[in-house]
């Protein structure tokens, strides 16, 4: 790895976002490579908002900040559309559609935003979008995280190769989970065909019935 | 991780004592020691983790941050080595300790951790924790990221041994939340054994407090402290230049390490890192400083603590320097830096235009501006939140309503949308000192009470002095303890109430508060609703301090007490969801307003309530949603409920005087609707502000057709409302000269407020309904006519004549008699001019005789009434209230009797016998001045002339269901549709006036479907049909008075007895009031996420309509549908 690489993490308390942190710590450490984290903890319990910045390289310290990410991982699409300005022109992005409504959308008093509209955006401002739009059967849709993790991997220039990810998920995840999670990560990655998946066939329809409601 | 690092730090150092209290952002230090520590560890723990705890550290989390302190002072006097940690504000807790044990002697290493909070990203304060240094003269130092805490942890646990005093490591969320690799070493394994030796250094009085004051100062000016200065300050030098030199400590060192290495600006400033700062290292600042810097720049998130001690040695050198600190570029006392400030800040300071080489995206502002925001939540299950749902059920959020003061921890939620349930949050510990104050403060202008809102682990950690003051000082406060058997936000940490280790004791609350003199204590289980609800009522109207602990485990934590619910899942039933069960035609208007406080008036009822009615069995014949009516009363919205009945009924104010009630049956326990109605309409401004139904006229689309109506009593001016209200042009034709029918003439005054019905008529009149007086049927106009003209014609003419006694009529002269309807008439139209003490006997037992019977007795107290009638009392047709009036009133009555013989005397006397009906014996010869004959009325078959196959029954009436279509011969053909009848004039109908408006109702609908292609029937058929049927005549007139003769004030209390229940389709309770996580709402109907739902079965007593119930595990709930 020539240069530093900021990557922000982002979604909902609950969903894992905490132990992506731990796996690309884990799996970068074992590739040799300088990694630092920074993430704010406390509320995330209580399903909030919650972010993580982890960057790779000599002189950084695990601080991203706004226009620096040159990688967003995103498990739920309003995180990811509210940290669009840590992106800058050259960023990817591998945003899940998973919707986890809050409390002033599911009271109706206000409305998710739409799809569409950041897509396009994406698509024309940042090097590369990844909007993950699988319908994964049998898996808790709070827990899709290494399913986004292994999409990252396939962007260009990831820091770290799917093969130390996997080294890192079982140094780090209770056995009883380990088989299912590398199976899941795999899927992400494209490399494993494991758990039943079906091509959303797009549109609002959906991306609604895939919501978590 | 920073705590990690911080946490292993200690280990090495070979702590033995671990004392803390839990507080983010320092948590995760402890919990390590938590798990694997000698207080807890089990061996399997200590398998796993070798490399961790190879030796028994004591561990506990303390009652609070002074306890710990203080215990840990103890392990250090009797020779351990000890670590206490804490976030920000604990160091306060713990201050007096820290203040004193500098003066002592402590032998073992003490080390304490206090993380500050830049940015308050979880704590109720940003204060600067470095000050404390200063402030106790104990060394203190501050670390910029994991390696730099892992580093000066270890220091410091050499340098308190070196110096016998504690030291402070300060660490900031950015250096305990940061992950880096740190290298780790070996475990220093010499630990000590405990001991204690008697010195007097071990007491602290104030005869040597001052030398003791002295040895302190002296100690920090120590030379001992140079080889930490070197070990803990860094510097780098440039060497292209000495123009600028920057001092930093804490994470701003990182921030600036990496924006000059990203501008490569590293060999043109010169830096010191500051990791050691107090005492602070003069020598080597003043080193620095002289190194011939034009400019110098001070980097420190919060307080200019470093910049003053600068900006001190400067003067004191006489340096000739520009200091940049707080307050230069983007440097501010608040908040946290950042790598964007830096970057902004070094440009400043070296006058340079830094440009960030990755290009920010353009045009955001419309994507990220307006998102919702997603604020943390009380978990799904939390038991807080029932306990707050249960309150909010129990105290009105009004400005009248009980204060609430709040506290830290998972209950501060309970301030945010939807439980808005807190009115103050101070610091930790401030809830029960805050109610006590507040009550005492404001007590006289806010009796309703102030409630002190606690969690367990606050109550433990500061709660327990202040309950002990309000019982004390004799404080009328109540206090709910929300006892979830741990300290839940920081991630479920032990407390005295909660502890799950061997070896430690657990402290029932409920014996603790009654211990410290608590007389009104309760413990109940949150889940448990109506138990719950009577607890808070109770202590809530206790005079004095009353206690309630609202106990049940925190649903993240893994508590025995938790029932397995595995079984069973919570489903909604989207048939009760938000459906309205009281129109079939679902764009029927409707004035329910949705709001947090009518859904929470419906909860209430559902769960205080003692009489629990279905709103079926109360449907009143006009249609009037009678639900929405009850419910926003109870909900204090007046205007709303007047609202709701004229959606449905103009005649709010005339109903509310004389309906006969059909609609409460004969029982007490129904709810009294017509005192309710008589009271909404009672509110003049109310009552006159037609604004809503203006609007709504205006912006009904208009008909084509246009509908004439005969007879402008009240079914034909109920049949004008609705029509009007549909966009329909209508006419009324009426024979008198003016609206309002037999009600207005045969009415007496004392029975409703005429003037009321007036204001309800005119309504009509200033909104298009077109009143044409003097037109009477067969005269002025005829049905052929009419109906060549309007699209229908309703037939609402009334029973027009009065059934007379052949005996009567045949016997007294002209000026001895009336009928009922004409004595009515005569009265209100001020034309009865009486005998004075005359003697008026009354023939019947209906309506019509009793409101003639009551006139005669208001005309002149000293007449002698006698009302005699052919039923007994019990089957007498008058309603039964209105007769116990009379008989109340002083009327005579003589029942199951019928005239045998009548003579007329001389002059205006006569006398009358009176037979027993059934036996034909005589029971009573009567002298008197006048008789009233109220035996009926009956059609005018004249007006009816050349009816066109019209019949009418011998009373006079069209045969048939009330308004039901007329068949008609026109001679123009075939005018089906056309012609509708209504009011007492269909032999059908019931002769009441809420029959009288329903049926007239019921017209209109027939109107509609003839013109309109309207697709429903009548709604309110059912209990239209029901009034004839019925037996009874209103309700029991014990029960029915006393609701008359009270105040609303008084009544408030009684009807909050009743639930009048229903599903409801304007409901929005559950997301308005409750708010669980796993209530969404989609297209208007409530889902639950079973992934998320714990099933704690709450929301199953929450919802009004009833809708969401219980079922198995394996039941197949189907999506509703996403249109």
């Amino acid at each position: 790895m020539s240069r530093d690489i900021k990557v922000m993490v982002t979604g909902v308390g609950g969903q894992g976002v905490i132990y992506l942190v731990d796996l690309l710590v884990s799996a970068a450490t074992r590739s040799g490579i300088r990694v630092s984290t920074s993430e704010v903890h406390g509320l995330s319990q209580r399903g909030g908002s919650v972010n993580a910045g982890v960057t790779f390289g000599e002189n950084t310290f695990g601080f991203v900040d706004q226009g620096e990410a040159d990688y967003l991982i995103g498990l739920e699409f309003l995180e990811a559309q509210r940290h669009l300005s840590y992106l800058h022109s050259l960023s990817y992005a591998v945003i899940d559609n998973t919707r986890i409504l809050p409390f002033s959308v599911s009271s109706e008093a206000s409305t998710y935003p739409d799809t569409p509209e950041l897509l396009a955006f994406l698509e024309e401002q940042i090097a590369r979008v990844i909007l993950i739009e699988d319908q994964l059967e049998e898996v808790n849709p709070l827990h899709r995280h290494l399913f986004v993790l292994g999409k990252a991997t396939t962007l260009e220039g990831f820091p770290l190769t799917s093969h130390a990810i996997e080294k890192a998920i079982e140094e780090i995840t209770r056995p009883a989970l380990q088989e299912q999670n590398i199976t899941l990560f795999r899927q992400g990655c494209g490399t494993d065909a494991g758990i039943k998946r079906q091509r959303a066939q797009g549109g609002q329809g959906d991306q609604t019935a895939r919501s978590i409601v | 991780m920073g705590n990690e690092a911080t946490a292993r730090a200690a280990i090495e150092a070979g702590v033995q004592g671990v004392f803390s209290y839990p507080g983010t952002p320092s948590t995760e230090i402890s919990e390590i020691f938590s798990t694997l520590s000698s207080f807890d560890v089990d061996a399997v723990d200590r398998t796993l983790h070798p490399q961790y705890v190879p030796y028994p550290v004591y561990f506990e989390y303390s009652v609070n941050e002074k306890v710990a302190l203080e215990k840990a002072i103890a392990f250090s006097i009797g020779h351990k080595s000890a670590l206490c940690c804490m976030k920000n504000v604990g160091m306060n807790v713990a201050s007096d300790a820290l203040m004193t044990v500098a003066y002592q002697k402590i032998y073992a290493p003490l080390v304490i951790i206090v993380c500050d909070d830049p940015g308050c990203h979880s704590s109720s304060n940003e204060q600067d924790s470095r000050h404390w240094g200063r402030m106790a003269s104990v060394p203190l130092f501050n670390p910029a990221h994991p390696e730099d805490a892992y580093q000066m942890t270890k220091e410091a646990f050499l340098l308190s041994a070196e110096i016998q005093l504690p030291v402070i490591v300060r660490l900031t969320t950015r250096v305990s939340h940061t992950r880096s690799t740190v290298g780790y070493n070996g475990i220093q394994l010499n630990q000590k054994p405990g001991a204690f030796k008697r010195a007097p250094v071990q007491i602290n009085i104030p005869a040597r407090n001052a030398d003791a004051h002295q040895q302190l100062v002296d100690k920090v000016h120590s030379e001992k402290f140079q080889r930490y200065f070197w070990n803990n300050n860094s510097l780098t030098s440039s060497s292209s230049s000495n123009l600028y030199g920057v001092i930093s400590s804490g994470v701003s060192a990182v921030y600036l390490e990496e924006v000059l290495s990203r501008f490569k600006l590293q060999q043109r400033v010169a830096t010191l890192k500051l990791g050691l700062i107090f005492p602070f290292p003069e020598k080597d600042v003043l080193l620095f400083l002289k190194q011939g810097f034009k400019y110098v720049l001070i980097l420190e998130e919060l307080e200019p603590v470093i910049e003053h001690q600068v900006r001190s040695v400067a003067q004191k050198n006489n340096l000739n320097l520009k200091i940049m600190g707080k307050g230069f570029s983007n440097l501010e006392r608040t908040g946290e830096y950042s790598i964007s400030i830096m970057t902004q800040v070094i440009s400043d300071f070296m006058s340079l235009s830094l440009k960030e080489i990755k290009k920010p995206l353009q045009g955001l502002n419309d994507l990220v501006s307006n998102l919702p925001q997603r604020p943390p939540t009380l978990c799904v299950g939390c038991p807080h939140r029932a306990t707050y749902y249960v309150l909010k059920l129990v105290i009105p959020r009004t400005d009248e309503g009980p204060l609430l003061c709040g506290d830290i921890g998972c209950i501060g939620l309970g301030a945010l949308p939807p439980l808005k349930m807190l009115d103050t949050v101070n610091h930790m510990g401030m809830s029960i000192p805050m109610a006590q104050g507040l009550s005492e403060a404001i007590d006289h202008q806010h009796p309703n009470g102030v409630i002190a809102i606690v969690g367990d682990g606050t109550f433990f950690h500061s709660g327990i002095p202040a309950l002990l003051n309000a019982v004390y000082t004799k404080a009328n406060i109540t206090v709910i303890i929300f006892d979830n058997r741990t300290i839940a936000m920081t991630g479920g940490q032990d407390h005295p109430g909660s502890a799950k280790h061997q070896g430690t004791h657990n402290v029932e609350i409920e014996g603790l508060v009654r211990g410290v003199g608590v007389e009104s204590v309760s413990t109940v289980d949150p889940f448990n609703v109506k138990q719950m609800f009577s607890t808070l009522k109770g202590a809530i109207s206790y005079q004095g301090v009353s206690v309630v602990v609202a106990q049940s485990p925190c649903i993240k934590i893994d508590s025995p007490l938790l029932p397995d619910r595995s079984q069973m899942k919570v489903v909604v039933d989207h048939n009760h969801c938000s459906t309205c069960f009281h129109h079939v035609d679902k764009t029927h208007p409707c004035s329910q307003l949705c709001t947090p406080s009518s859904g929470l008036a419906r909860a209430r009822a559902k769960i205080a309530a003692g009489i629990h009615l279905p709103a079926k069995d109360q449907s009143c014949p006009a249609n009037i949603c009678n639900h929405g009516f009850f419910n926003s009363i109870l909900a204090g919205d007046y205007s709303t409920s007047l609202a709701i009945i004229r959606d449905n009924l103009l005649f709010a104010r005339t109903c509310g005087d004389i309906c006969h009630r059909p609609c409460e049956g004969d029982g007490v326990n129904k709810v009294p609707v017509k005192q309710l109605k008589k009271y909404v309409s009672s509110i003049e401004d109310n009552f006159n502000d037609f604004t809503a139904l203006d609007k709504r006229i205006k912006e009904t689309e208009r008909q084509h057709h246009s509908v004439a109506i005969i007879g402008a009593g009240p079914a034909g001016l109920s049949a004008a409302y609705d029509l009007l209200l549909q966009g329909f042009s209508v006419t009324l034709y009426e024979k008198e000269q003016s609206a309002g029918g037999l009600l207005k003439f045969a009415i007496p005054d004392f029975r409703m407020d005429k003037g009321g019905y007036e204001t309800e008529i005119q309504f009509l009149a200033t909104h298009g309904v077109t009143f044409n007086f003097g037109h009477a049927l067969g005269s002025e106009i005829t049905l052929d006519g009419l109906l060549a003209d309007y699209g229908a014609v309703i037939l609402a003419i009334g029973l027009g004549r009065s059934l007379l006694l052949d005996q009567v009529e045949k016997a007294l002269p002209r000026h001895h008699k009336y009928s009922a309807v004409d004595f009515l008439r005569q009265y209100n139209l001020g034309l009865i001019d009486l005998r004075a003490g005359s003697t008026l006997i009354i023939i019947g037992g209906g309506n019509s005789a009793i409101d003639a019977a009551r006139t005669a007795k208001r005309i002149d107290q000293n007449n002698r009434v006698i009302l005699s009638c052919l039923e007994s009392r019990e089957a007498m047709p008058a309603f039964d209230q209105e007769i116990a009036e009379a008989l109340e009133e002083g009327v005579e009555l003589i029942t199951e009797s019928e005239v045998n013989n009548i003579e007329a005397g001389d002059d205006q006397n006569f006398s009358l016998t009176l037979k027993n009906t059934l036996t034909g014996k005589t029971i009573t010869t009567l002298n008197g001045h006048y008789l009233i004959t109220a035996i009926g009325q009956s059609g005018d078959p004249d007006s009816l002339t050349g009816n066109h196959g019209i019949t009418v029954d011998k009373e006079g009436r069209l045969p048939g269901d009330p308004s039901s279509e007329l068949s008609y011969d026109h001679p123009s053909g075939n005018r089906a549709g056309a012609l509708f009848v209504a009011g007492d004039i269909a032999s059908g109908n019931h002769m009441s006036l809420i029959g009288a408006i329903g049926s007239g109702k019921k017209a209109a609908i027939g109107v509609r479907r003839a013109l309109q292609g309207y697709q429903y029937e009548y709604e309110a058929d059912e209990p239209l049909q029901a009034l004839n049927s019925r037996q009874s005549h209103g309700m029991d007139s014990t029960h029915a008075l006393k609701w008359e003769e009270q105040s609303p004030d008084q009544w408030s209390g009684d009807i909050s007895r009743f639930d009048l229940y229903q599903p409801c389709e304007r409901c929005n309770h559950c997301i308005d009031n409750f708010g669980c996580p796993s209530l969404v709402k989609v297209n208007g109907k409530v889902q639950i996420d079973q992934g998320t739902c714990t099933a704690c079965g709450f929301c199953i007593d929450v919802c009004p309509n009833n809708a969401i119930k219980w079922a198995e595990a394996t039941a197949d709930i189907s999506p509703v549908a996403l249109s």
